[in-house]
């Protein structure tokens, strides 16, 4: 008897959540913000999946190591385009070399599997622990809520950078500690979210009828509660990504985060920030990559945000 | 009841508190206030009457009972008020070279005692200008001093400012909030050049920047058998696999050199004996294969993101090594940026696990200051255990007159250490000072890197000067880094000193000195009538103090910042009753 209603109640609940993603999608393309966002975020997708086959050179290898290089490699060489009237034989350089004389175009490329790598693996690491930690105090209140919230609190009240910097000068400088500690930092923001929904949901008709029907709590909690309250999660998610990528960039423009010769956009930011009169394209490119890459996120975030509100369903 | 308990208890919390603050605190800061100014009231009162009758003066002495401690000087002491007699243990030709150095300026005896031994930001000297106030982390602020023995300071004020950015010390003197900058970026030297309202001047290259190893790292836990930096084999393949010339070619300003030795050309016996290694990366990946290390290995590249003259732009060059190790010889470096003066501090006490870019500017045209402070006897762990054939021929060489004389010592010595690669020199690196245009006096660049700012002006009162980094202490004998000694030279003078703008030793607070034949033995005569900042005047008893505190380890005012000392280590070899290792 219970399996049967559950069953029904499933395929209820999947009817239903088929209908509200195709609305959202009718709606996320209606926005002409959105769509710019995807389609920045569509172009910065494929580049970082086929940077190996789009850069014309090795990301870390200094034009003095290329075999057969053809021009005469100087460092901080000014953009060479061949389309643009740049003589033939000099080699061509879209974006000019950088201080250790590699080609600034290849990294710009490589950064962005890189930045993008920052922020997927972030959030995912900083909601994963967050929709948990969120969901228990939502779900069970008491000592428990108050427990984790407490800490979340603590973790809130400092400025998420300040903190991300203490985290990386204890385990020590490098990508992967700066990614945790950027994971750790966002771990707040996705539990309180994660736990005003369940507060939301738990108290719903059909939740009450699953927990009648005698389902227990990890069920109910992560079977029937979480799926209805990803909404909002999905959104701070997204743009969760633009600050970690942010982030990650200034810890590595102070040198905490990616560690030379690694192609990350905020270290070549960071590396050549003296040459911003002598060399400008060294400091434009990566700040206008960084720019874009985060801009393509809130754009998007915000689109998903009006496009997921039910109260706004009317308004577009 | 319960809630009347809890107000009584708090507010006894309270006052106990508030006694704690103000008992503490006004008697702590009274002692701080009250002895460095205590002196100068006594002391002249002291001396008064002991300048009437001569007979009566008191000199300082401090002799070794004998010269078995390993160090150069036998003994200091103040002969009458206004002769100080140093002896020596070995001939030491260098000698006024070396006392000429802002490490041993001199200080008034009651200050340093007033200070316990490390006046870090209150230095009192007998220079062009006193301390004023210092900012730490903004600005150090000097003032004329308006009873100078010689001549005054050009502009009233003098203000020191900083910024490890060369972009931004440009950018301030382009805009006319300073005078004049350190160090401007390879890059920016054209647009200085053409520029009507700039000056750019040359600073000689006599400076050596060098890849350091360790090869015996004193670290907790550190298994030296397993370190490839403690083979001589790997070290000498290093050398091999690392192109020179190209990180001169591409990363290095006009006027820089690939270094063919550790010491510049121009400093006398600097290049004598055999050529570096040339390039030869197939001959270095065999040296590596034959030592057990066929595939490379990984190891760390410490170095710390300051600019110097010696290396413009460390992070490029840092990747530039890094790429060509990895190419030349699959040795795999992680780059670890360290702050300055950690960076110093971890390189002087053998910390340092792996490769290390480090530089050396002259501080007095001689071989002891470069060959002799790095791989002498009394020079600090940076490079590990010592080598004894470098040693015993820098010792040698050290205390013979001639130039020819020593050539072969030195010759030795450079043979020596190119066999067993304590470090790879690098480049002589060119690099320049900047300043508005139109400035009067002498603006200038030393070969030394001590600029002295007494003899320019712009005009005005103050005249303000910005460097790459902020000095670590005012008190430089136990300083080694030239923004800090630069800062000193304005305040502090020794016995001697060096020309403006020069290398040629001249009397300074010493107007004359002599030594017996076989240089054993120097006597120093002092200028008379020199007052100190504080007002009290200069006698020999300040010399033997200042310079006795350094040499004597168990002297109590043998403390200074960090208690190092490196510099007379460095000349004079060790310390004397340095304590057992």
């Amino acid at each position: 008897m219970a399996n049967t209603i559950s069953k029904l109640d499933a395929e209820a609940i999947s009817l239903e959540s088929v209908s509200l993603w195709s609305i959202t999608k009718k709606r996320l393309f209606r926005r002409k913000s959105a769509v710019v966002g995807m389609i920045i975020l569509g172009i910065l997708i494929f580049v970082a999946l086929t940077a190996q086959w789009l850069a014309p050179y090795d990301p870390v290898k200094s034009m003095l190591d290329v075999p057969d290089y053809a021009g005469q490699a100087q460092k901080r060489l000014p953009p060479c385009i061949h389309l643009l009237g740049c003589p033939k034989e000099s080699p061509q350089h879209i974006m000019g070399l950088d201080g250790v004389i590699r080609d600034e175009f290849s990294r710009l490329l490589y950064g962005a599997r890189l930045s993008l790598m920052i922020g997927f693996s972030t959030v995912t690491f900083a909601i994963l622990v967050g929709t948990v930690l969120g969901a228990l105090a939502g779900y069970f209140g008491g000592w428990v809520d108050n427990a984790i919230m407490r800490v979340m609190d603590v973790l809130l009240a400092f400025p998420s950078l300040l903190l991300a910097i203490a985290i990386v000068t204890v385990l020590g400088p490098g990508l992967i500690n700066a990614l945790l500690a950027i994971g750790i930092v966002s771990i707040p923001a996705y539990a309180r979210v994660m736990r005003g929904s369940v507060l939301l949901v738990r108290e719903m008709d059909f939740v009450s009828a699953t927990r009648s029907l005698g389902g227990n709590a990890f069920d109910i909690l992560f079977r029937r509660i979480l799926p209805n309250a990803l909404t909002p999660l999905i959104v701070q998610g997204t743009l969760g990504i633009a600050t970690a990528i942010l982030d990650a960039a200034a810890l590595s423009f102070l040198g905490l985060g990616a560690q030379p010769p690694t192609p990350e956009w905020g270290a070549m930011l960071g590396s050549e920030r003296n040459q911003v009169f002598t060399a400008p394209h060294l400091v434009f490119y990566p700040g206008l990559a960084i720019m874009l890459t985060v801009l393509a996120f809130n754009l998007l975030g915000d689109g998903l945000r009006d496009a997921l509100d039910p109260r706004l369903a009317n308004v577009s | 009841m319960k809630r009347n308990l809890f107000s009584l208890m708090s507010l006894l919390v309270l006052a106990s508190m508030i006694l704690a603050a103000c008992g503490g605190g006004p008697v702590a800061t009274q002692v701080a206030t009250d002895e460095p100014a205590a002196p100068p009231t006594e002391a002249p009162t002291k001396e008064a009457p002991a300048t009437e009758p001569p007979a009566a003066y008191e000199g300082v002495k401090a002799e070794a009972p004998n010269c078995d401690y390993g160090g150069e000087v036998k003994s200091i002491e103040a002969v009458d008020e206004f002769t100080v007699k140093i002896s020596l243990c070995v001939p030491d030709p260098a000698l006024p070279s070396k006392i000429a150095f802002s490490s041993f300026a001199i200080q008034p005896q009651e200050h340093l005692e007033a200070t316990n031994g490390s006046p870090l930001e209150n230095p009192v000297g007998t220079g062009p200008y006193k301390v004023e106030s210092w900012e730490r982390g903004n600005q150090l602020v000097f003032s004329r001093f308006d009873e100078y023995w010689g001549d005054p300071a050009m502009s009233k004020t003098l203000v020191f400012r900083w910024g490890t950015e060369s972009a931004q010390r440009l950018l301030e003197l382009q805009s006319g909030t300073v005078d004049g900058i350190d160090n401007p970026g390879p890059d920016d030297f054209a647009t200085i050049e053409a520029d009507s309202n700039l000056q750019l001047i040359p600073r000689p290259a006599l400076n050596i920047m060098y890849i350091g190893f360790n090869n015996n790292p004193k670290v907790d836990g550190f298994d030296n058998s397993k370190n490839p930096l403690a083979n001589e084999k790997v070290r000498q393949a290093i050398a091999m696999g690392i192109d020179r010339q190209r990180i001169v070619d591409n990363f290095y300003p006009a006027g820089s050199e690939v270094a063919s030795h550790f010491t510049p050309c121009s400093i006398p016996n600097g290049c004598v004996g055999d050529d570096w290694y040339s390039f030869d990366a197939a001959a270095a990946k065999t040296l590596l294969a034959e030592a057990g290390y066929p595939d490379g290995f990984e190891t760390v590249l410490n170095y710390r993101d300051v600019v110097r003259g010696y290396l413009p732009d460390p992070n490029i060059v840092a990747q530039d090594i890094q790429a060509q190790l990895k190419t030349n010889l699959n040795i795999t470096l992680k780059i670890e940026v360290m702050e300055s003066g950690a960076f110093l501090d971890a390189a002087d006490s053998g910390q340092l696990t792996g490769l290390y870019m480090l530089g050396w500017g002259a501080d007095y045209p001689d071989q002891t200051n470069f060959l002799g402070y790095h791989f002498g006897a009394g020079s600090s762990a940076q490079f590990g255990d010592k080598f004894p054939d470098v040693v015993d021929a820098i010792e040698q060489g050290a205390q013979l007159a001639s130039d020819a004389d020593r050539a072969p010592f030195y010759e030795a010595a450079n043979n020596a250490i190119k066999t067993h690669v304590p470090m790879i020199p690098v480049a002589h690196g060119g690099s320049a000072v900047a300043y508005k245009a139109g400035l009067e006096g002498n603006p200038h660049a030393s070969p030394l890197g001590n600029e002295s700012f007494a003899v320019m002006g712009n005009g005005t009162d103050t005249f303000v000067w910005m460097q790459n980094a902020e000095p670590i202490s005012l008190y430089c004998a136990d300083e080694t880094d030239g923004e800090s000694l630069r800062a000193c030279e304005q305040v502090t003078q020794s016995l001697l000193g060096y020309e403006v703008g020069g290398t040629a030793v001249e009397p300074v607070l010493a107007e004359s000195y002599e030594a017996n034949a076989d240089l054993t033995e120097w006597i120093f005569h002092l200028r008379q009538g020199v007052l100190f900042h504080d007002g009290s005047s200069f006698d020999a008893n300040d010399v033997v103090t200042s310079l006795v505190v350094q040499w004597d380890a168990a002297n109590p005012l043998h403390t200074g910042n960090t208690g190092g000392f490196s510099y007379w280590s460095g000349l004079f070899g060790p310390f004397l009753n340095a304590p057992a290792p």
